[in-house]
């Protein structure tokens, strides 16, 4: 056949596109400053100084962006640039001349620079309705509107307590890393799902049973021909059924929605690593501006400003004040969803007589 | 029992064609299968990995991925619409 | 389909989107739809999941290149007829470079054979850490992977096999890097091509490089095998580093002191003291004084295992395997390492089963036995709190006399 098709090359050698400075002092950084919201110099025992100019972006790029940052890259970085875990875009420059010339040329292009130290970097997110099959709400929608409203915290206009990191999920499923975030945005579903006709056509029944993991699927005859049922009261609605079985549809417009998470981290800094806690059981989803996710998101930021100390996480703040005082302060009620009820949930109840009065 | 990686290929193809809307068979499940038909010493994970990708270079076989990577014989995509 | 009544836009509630402050992905979208029937279409379907509140893709589970099984997300819409310039709209992950470092030369390139070949949108990048090239149809999955194989890039993973490996910027432009996290992520990611193109895992499985216990990729939260970097010698200290700090207004016994989790430093007002055999390198003192401190020089990693995001059986965080590591090439360590866990679960995993769930099923002792790992007191938290011990010998009566008279024997030789 086509003799000239390459496989199993895997990606370019990543030392072909650092630029010069990198490639002398690899290795050999000595210490890092953050000179001003978004902009940062990493000094190298060679004394060489890198500056690095963050900016915000909105994740899905369309390729006249891309060849904007080019060309922006070519002007003032000699062709070099990277991205980070958190979908920025980083200008890597030598001369710190270039620091303000490039903070315009991204401001008119409307990104803003921000995002390093005590602040608020990019959402993390996932593809929503935008390209996901099992999505419960949307991604980039809902993230642009919750960043529009929290700007002042990235670009450094407001000065914050500590690092603070967004995530959304549309989905259980979770391409995003939302379980560890300061706060996490996930979208759940809350119908069970719905058995359509034909489903042995498209999906073998013992594999669909198995996939749950509350066992409440059962084997049943449709009409005669085999399907599946299901135990609604046992249904938690993770969707994984559907995950092996499209016949087994989730998404519900009047059911699905967005949940709120706080308190967790990844970083071993002071405290261990958080799994986030469960803030906000749903809200509505309500494009384009998912005004009530907004507001709730503003406000838990807003607790956590007023109140954490220096370099205290969400997480760490709220378990220096306890969970009751973090439901008054945010004013969110607290409700039977808050308290879990599945496996090991007697590890997650008040289990001493330690309360605040 | 000494056997050829494109005999285990071929045996392999058996199984998919065999199991095709019955059962969906990942890598994994074939190589058990083999280990077991043939025996570890006849048959090991390295001549089962090349059968594998024998059967899948030659077109006669496809991978597949509903929450998790299955091999099938080629057919046409349920979600793609009228065929 | 479209609302435009020939006049106003046909995406009203998208066009709310593009106000504001952070940049907008709808601009992005228009931005190509000037050129790409595709992108129209898509700003119009989503429109209408707006509008209706629920998505219309499905999930496609053949599409991909010959002789893969990943790199290619299947996706179909639901309203083929309306939406027909979108009605396949499949997703390649490419193998981004480790640290995710491009040349603007490079990157157009992309951008070329993405404008040839598809939407023209991506992703930069995904949550694993591809590129992802949004939406194209399925005649176009082989060229596109023939132009970006003649470009050097190659497809990233996908389904039951190994996903994409990322890593944080590491030695590149970090202080901390405690090991060569671009190295070991693209040595990993060349050493294991096969396993991560032809799936044969019962499920995913994710390497994720950080270079210290800040954690930049998220690995513990994440992957399957999270490498941290670490160190085993003590916290560099230049004590007149530290009393700038301090004269700069830091308070260094509430902010630095107070901070640290097992209290193992002190502050006179001069001098900075560190009980570094108490330090547990949890990096809060270095961070908040990068010019003062700096991890020490015998370095490497501690390896953990089992992380993953709720779906199946529950979220995880993955807990210590190796407490410390060296990392050097050629990395053997630490990949015959991951082939003994993947012969293990590979064996005895159950469909869509992942590393950090089979520990549990299992019992983590068993785990470590089938590995070759002896257990060590730093795997846990805590010894057990319940009782129920799965013991799996016992004596009978008959074994006891025998070990007696065995023993009495010994003892008069």
């Amino acid at each position: 056949m086509d003799t000239q098709r390459r496989t199993d090359i895997g990606p370019p050698d990543f030392r072909r596109f650092l630029p010069p400075i990198i490639k002398e002092n690899y290795g050999k950084w000595k210490y890092h400053e953050i000179l001003k919201p978004g902009v940062m110099v990493h000094v190298a025992e060679s004394g060489d100084k890198l500056f690095t100019v963050r900016a915000g972006s909105p994740r899905l790029l369309g390729t006249k962006r891309i060849r904007k940052y080019a060309e922006l890259a070519d002007k003032y970085c000699g062709g070099h640039l990277r991205f980070t875990s958190r979908h920025n875009v980083e200008f890597l420059l030598t001369d710190e001349k270039n620091i303000d010339p490039i903070i315009a040329d991204l401001a008119e292009l409307g990104h803003p620079v921000g995002g390093i130290g005590p602040a608020i970097s990019s959402i993390v997110h996932t593809q929503g309705w935008v390209h996901c099959h099992s999505a419960a709400t949307d991604a980039s929608g809902v993230v642009k509107a919750v960043m529009d409203d929290l700007h002042e915290y990235f670009d450094g206009t407001t000065k914050i307590p500590g690092k603070l990191r967004i995530a959304l999920a549309c989905c259980l499923n979770m391409c995003g890393a939302v379980h560890c975030s300061d706060i996490s945005i996930l979208g759940v579903h809350r119908r069970p799902p719905r058995v359509q006709q034909g489903l042995a056509k498209v999906c073998e029944i013992p594999n669909v049973i198995a996939a749950c993991p509350t066992a409440a699927i059962r084997p049943a005859s449709v009409e005669g021909t085999p399907s599946v049922e299901i135990d609604e009261s046992l249904c938690m609605f993770c969707a994984n059924c559907f995950s092996v079985c499209p016949a087994l549809p989730m998404a519900d417009a009047l059911n699905d929605g967005v949940s709120l998470w706080v308190g967790g981290k990844v970083s071993n800094a002071r405290h261990e690593p958080m799994f986030s806690k469960l803030a906000v059981p749903f809200i509505e989803n309500d494009p384009p501006r998912w005004t009530e996710v907004v507001q709730n998101v503003r406000k838990i930021v807003e607790v956590w400003v007023d109140g954490a100390r220096p370099h205290e996480r969400m997480g760490e703040f709220i378990e220096r004040i306890g969970w009751p005082k973090f439901f008054k302060l945010t004013g969110i009620e607290f409700q039977k969803e808050h308290i879990d009820d599945y496996r090991y949930a007697g590890l997650t109840f008040h289990r001493s007589a330690w309360v605040r009065h | 029992m000494a056997v050829t990686a494109e005999q285990v290929a071929d045996a392999m193809y058996d199984l998919v064609k065999e199991y095709q809307g019955k059962k969906k068979l990942k890598a994994m499940d074939l190589t058990h299968m083999m280990v077991e038909r043939y025996g570890a010493e006849g048959c090991d994970k390295k001549m089962c990995k090349a059968a594998i990708r024998s059967l899948i270079d030659s077109d006669r076989c496809v991978y597949t991925y509903f929450g998790g990577s299955y091999i099938e014989l080629p057919h046409a995509e349920g979600a793609a619409g009228g065929g | 389909m479209s609302e435009t009544n020939g006049k106003g836009s046909a995406t009203p509630m998208l066009d709310e989107l593009e106000k504001g402050e952070w940049p907008s992905f709808v601009t992005q979208i228009k931005e190509m739809a000037a050129e790409k029937e595709q992108c129209q279409q898509l700003l119009e379907l989503l429109e209408r999941s707006y509008r209706e509140k629920i998505g219309h893709w499905k999930h496609g589970g053949i599409v991909g290149v010959h002789g893969y099984g990943g790199g290619v997300i299947g996706r179909y819409n639901d309203l083929p007829e309306e939406f027909p310039a979108i009605a396949h709209f499949h997703t390649l992950r490419v193998n981004m470079p480790s640290g995710w470092f491009y040349t603007s030369d490079v990157l157009r390139k992309i951008c070329d054979i993405w404008d040839e070949h598809g939407s023209g949108l991506t992703n930069m990048h995904g949550s694993t850490g591809d590129i992802i090239l949004l939406g194209t149809t399925t005649d176009e999955l082989e060229p596109t992977f023939k132009a970006l194989t003649e470009n050097d890039f190659d497809l990233g993973g996908s389904g039951s096999d190994v996903r994409t490996p990322s890593a944080c910027v590491g030695p590149a432009r970090c202080e901390w890097a405690c090991y060569d996290t671009l190295d070991l992520c693209n040595d990993l990611t060349q050493t294991f091509q096969d396993e991560l193109h032809r799936p044969a895992f019962p499920y995913k499985f994710k390497f994720k490089c950080s270079g210290c216990p800040n954690d930049c990729v998220a690995s513990i939260a994440r992957s399957d095998m999270s490498i941290i970097g670490t160190w085993r010698d003590d916290i560099r200290i230049d004590q007149d580093a530290v009393r700038e700090y301090a004269e700069n207004g830091v308070n260094i016994e509430r902010d630095i002191c107070g901070n640290c989790p097992t209290k193992c430093m002190e502050w006179d007002g001069h001098d900075l003291e560190i009980d570094n055999g108490n330090c547990v390198k949890c990096m809060h003192c270095i961070n908040a004084m990068p010019k003062a401190l700096r991890p020490g020089v015998d370095t490497g990693a501690t390896i953990l295992l089992g992380a993953k995001a709720p779906i199946v059986q529950g979220a995880q965080l993955s807990s210590v395997i190796v407490p410390f590591m060296k990392l050097e090439p050629p990395y053997d360590e630490i990949k015959d390492l991951a082939e003994r866990i993947w012969d293990f679960w590979s064996e005895n995993g159950k469909n869509r089963e992942r590393v950090g769930e089979i520990m549990q099923r299992v019992g983590m002792g068993n785990f470590l036995e089938a590995i070759g790992v002896d257990p060590i007191p730093e795997m846990i938290a805590y010894p057990r709190e319940n009782p129920y011990v799965f013991y799996e010998e016992y004596y009978e009566e008959e074994d006891e006399e025998a070990e007696q008279e065995e023993e009495e024997g010994a003892a008069v030789p």
